[in-house]
């Protein structure tokens, strides 16, 4: 079988509000571009915002299901830390996984806190030291910080696109990715989107490269 | 939704969400009429048709449910107009008293309707399984597995609508309306809108009696027709060779898609013929019964109940009695719950006897990584109007409570369902649309304690309102709080009577709920806004003790809603921040609120995060110290 056939698969998780949606809508562009063939499955969750969302991204000739099987994905992108956790189980073991340095502590997290003042969040450290167990190949992101700095705090996504594209592994051309964000994202932010995107490759390049995971 | 996708009238691929490519397909089909009430998963479609509305000739209604949505198309379908509507599940149980009566009356414009269950009820009451309301009406099916196949089964269910002068649905679930993939475009011709004549189309759609009885004999045959030609149907097919293969698969909808990749991993891509069907009812009888000939075993896979199973089972015992059948019967499958890659690899290969590694090592590994994380329950947004009636409402029933007098709290299908949800766990019952109103007539009469139930805006519309009604006229006793944010806002804030938009942004009448109950001649009927809590608080006890129906209306809109009305008005959310000089820690802003906004720092001190806050105030009200500000000061405004 070619390379070409097989998938690259994608799980990406987060917070709703995050744009996981718009983030899926912009790796999918790009594979349009590219001639390839994408699906995807998304579950968003019954809350709006806050609630637990995530997206199975897959790519190429051969991904036939929406749903990516068990310990399938090559990639894991978590835009909230915890939510990395959450779907680990998806990740191949020893795939890549692109973390969120950013913890959304959900409400009922916060109410245990107060009736027990022993009791501590369940922290960034724990988690990164957890997903070490199931693979090395971990980029923590601060791309909440990253969007901030490129002028919107809602560009987090973009900072992920840029982390992904980082990879040699994701069969699309980086400029084919930024010309989607181009098209998806509102008028006014392509400049931030794209800004952020730029960071997020940056720094998942400087994470990743000792495991010759990246292009170039 | 990048909108533009949808309103190319050009030729070529677009990335889309299947509930978008349904709405591409039923426009490049010249659909002219189009109605929904929202529900997930099928929001999207609604979605897609407000935003294109303004760009092609067709009219669009966002109904009060499913039933009026329905009457809509059938309406414009009875003067010779294609219509569409699309709903969920549960949404057909409202809508089925017409859909049955369809198939006895017949339509004339084509006329479709999508019809999407929720294995797994990941946003739903039940699993329900829809597909047994096809056989039951008489009415064809379609059953689509990606995006595009969706669109191409959309448009050729008008023309089969046509055809049979008999409405069409096209089944989904939620893994394939919330699935996208590269659709390709087709072009968009439209023919433009005029009125009919009635007088030149005039004939008769209804039925009873000595004319249903004719009419039946009628379905019967029309089933006989549509049978006949789904079995040439391009969307019924056959992959591979079934001479010599011993075993088969019959799937359909989303199953086909698990079985290729399960086939895949097996090593068994090409080797294991599989029947595809796409027009699901009636089943093709004849095609099956061909791929059956010669095999020794079939695998049926599907979602839910057994329903091809049953089918299948019924074709072999008079063609192909020897042949064995493996589904749920035979317990390779569940009924319970959706299937996914994994669970149809384990099935056919234990069916075919093979080794196969479940993967529950891997899983145990992830479960044990994931022991101790919090969970993250479905909750309400920051600012979210629900959040702030309910610190009044829980203090209230203490207080209620308190005096020795329990209460019974009947909860329903909204944002404001998730009081179900930790930490608030508030609920003794929750059923379906409106169904709260319903129990409270029932349970307010039989048991001591005071009864209280809840619904939302556009649930009080949808199908509370006979309940209120009968509480008024039979004199029943119990409280009811209608939670009313201006929008139908869990399935994405679409408007709803209480709105002052309709579809595509246009202008509609509000209708007030107070007014309808006034009106109705309820006695108590208090409005109050959802953020001022200590003023609420008394009226929420007189309520509860009131010696009749009260009814109060707690009205503040949508966060999410509010927030882009906001945006187009150029408005800046400034949030709230706690002033650590003056804050003695009682943490009532958060025990008391639940907000995702706030969070505890290291120093054990609550802090709102400035980026989550939406400026709603609620948990500064309730701050015996003040300590709780608005960020004018620092010019923190988003």
């Amino acid at each position: 079988m070619g390379r070409e056939a097989m998938s690259f698969d994608i799980f990406i998780c987060g917070v709703g509000g995050q744009g996981l949606v718009l983030l899926t809508n912009v790796l999918g562009r790009a594979c349009l571009k590219s001639g390839l063939k994408a699906i995807t499955g998304e579950m968003y969750g019954l809350s709006q915002r806050s609630g637990s969302v995530s997206v199975h991204m897959r790519i190429g000739g051969d991904a036939y299901s929406p749903l990516i099987p068990t310990g399938g994905a090559d990639a894991l992108v978590a835009l909230e830390a915890i939510e990395a956790l959450r779907h680990i189980e998806f990740l191949k073991k020893g795939g890549l996984a692109l973390v969120n340095k950013r913890v959304i502590h959900p409400p009922v997290e916060t109410a245990q806190l107060i009736r027990d003042r022993n009791r501590k969040y369940f922290g960034l450290d724990e988690v990164v030291s957890r997903i070490r167990k199931w693979t090395e190949r971990v980029a923590v992101i601060d791309a909440f910080g990253i969007a901030r700095e490129a002028g919107n705090p809602n560009v987090e996504n973009a900072v992920f696109l840029g982390c992904l594209s980082a990879l040699k592994g994701l069969p699309l051309d980086p400029d084919k990715v930024k010309e989607s964000i181009a098209e998806a994202v509102p008028k006014g932010t392509v400049e931030q989107n794209l800004k952020a995107f730029e960071a997020g490759m940056a720094k998942a390049s400087e994470a990743l490269c000792r495991h010759g995971v990246c292009r170039g | 939704m990048v909108l533009k996708d949808v309103l190319s009238t050009n030729r070529g691929k677009a990335f889309m969400l299947c509930n978008e490519a349904i709405a591409r397909g039923a426009i490049e089909a010249d659909v002219k009429v189009v109605a929904f009430y929202p529900g997930a998963p099928t929001s999207e479609i609604l979605d897609t048709f407000s935003e294109a509305l303004g760009s092609f000739d067709y009219q669009m209604q966002i109904a009060t449910n499913e039933k009026v949505a329905l009457e809509i198309c059938a309406g414009a379908s009875f003067a010779g107009f294609r219509s569409l509507t699309a709903m969920k599940s549960v949404g057909m149980n409202v809508a089925s008293d017409t859909l049955f009566v369809l198939g006895y009356t017949g339509v004339r414009g084509g006329m479709v309707v999508v019809m999407a269950d929720d294995p797994h009820a990941h946003s739903s009451q039940s699993e329900q399984d829809g597909r047994f309301f096809a056989p039951n009406s008489y009415i064809p099916m379609l059953e689509p597995s990606t995006a595009q196949e969706a669109k191409d089964m959309v448009k050729e269910a008008f023309s089969i609508s046509e055809r049979h002068r008999v409405p069409v649905i096209v089944r989904t679930v939620t893994r394939v309306n919330h699935q996208s993939g590269v659709v390709e475009l087709e072009e968009i011709r439209r023919s433009g809108f005029a009125r009919a004549k009635w007088r030149d189309l005039k004939e008769a759609y209804l039925t009873l009696g000595e004319i249903a009885r004719r009419k039946k004999l009628m379905m019967i045959e029309r089933r006989g027709r549509l049978e006949e030609e789904f079995e040439g149907s391009g969307f019924n097919f056959i992959l591979g060779e079934t001479a010599g293969a011993g075993t088969g698969i019959v799937t359909s909808s989303v199953s086909y898609l698990y079985v290729l990749e399960a086939l895949k991993e097996l090593g068994l891509a090409g080797k294991v013929p599989v029947l595809k069907l796409g027009a699901t009812y009636p089943v093709p009888k004849r095609l099956v019964s061909r791929f059956l000939k010669g095999l020794e075993s079939v695998i049926v896979v599907e979602e839910l109940s057994p329903y091809l199973e049953n089918e299948v089972t019924i074709i072999a015992k008079e063609e192909s009695p020897e042949v064995r059948i493996i589904g749920k019967r035979s317990g390779h499958f569940s009924e319970a719950w959706e299937l996914n890659p994994d669970l149809v690899a384990k099935g056919i290969a234990s069916a075919m006897g093979m080794a196969y590694d479940d993967k529950s090592r891997i899983s145990e590994e992830a479960k044990a990584l994931r022991e101790g994380i919090p969970e993250r329950y479905p909750t309400f947004c920051p600012g979210c109007p629900h959040r702030g009636t309910f610190v009044a409402l829980n203090q209230a029933l203490r207080a209620l409570s308190a005096g020795g007098k329990g209460y019974y709290f009947a909860n329903d299908i909204g944002c404001y369902s998730m009081w179900v949800f930790p930490p608030i766990s508030k609920a003794d019952s929750s059923l379906c649309m409106g169904a709260s109103v319903g129990i409270a007539n029932g349970l307010s009469n039989v048991v001591e304690e005071r009864v209280l139930a809840v619904v939302g805006d556009s649930t009080f519309y949808h199908a509370a309102l006979p309940a209120v009604l009968n509480a008024i006229h039979n004199k029943n006793r119990f409280t009811l709080l209608v939670l009313d944010n201006s929008v139908t806002a869990m399935t994405g804030q679409q408007p709803n009577p209480s709105t002052e938009f309709t579809a595509g942004w246009r202008e509609g009448r509000r209708v007030p709920i107070e007014d309808v109950c006034r009106a109705a001649g309820a006695d108590f009927v208090e409005v109050i806004d959802a953020y001022q809590v200590k003023e609420n608080v008394p009226v929420l006890r007189r309520a509860l003790e009131h010696d009749g129906l009260a009814i109060v209306v707690s009205r503040r809109e949508c966060a999410l809603y509010g927030d882009r009305r906001k945006r187009r008005r150029g408005e800046k959310i400034t949030p709230f921040y706690v002033d650590k000089s003056v804050c003695r820690r009682p943490y009532a802003c958060i025990r008391d609120v639940y907000c995702p906004a706030h969070e505890i720092d290291e120093e054990g001190q609550p802090r709102i995060s400035p980026d989550l806050c939406d400026g709603c105030s609620v948990c500064s009200r309730g701050c015996a110290f003040g300590s709780i500000k608005r960020a004018e000061s620092w010019g923190e405004k988003r």
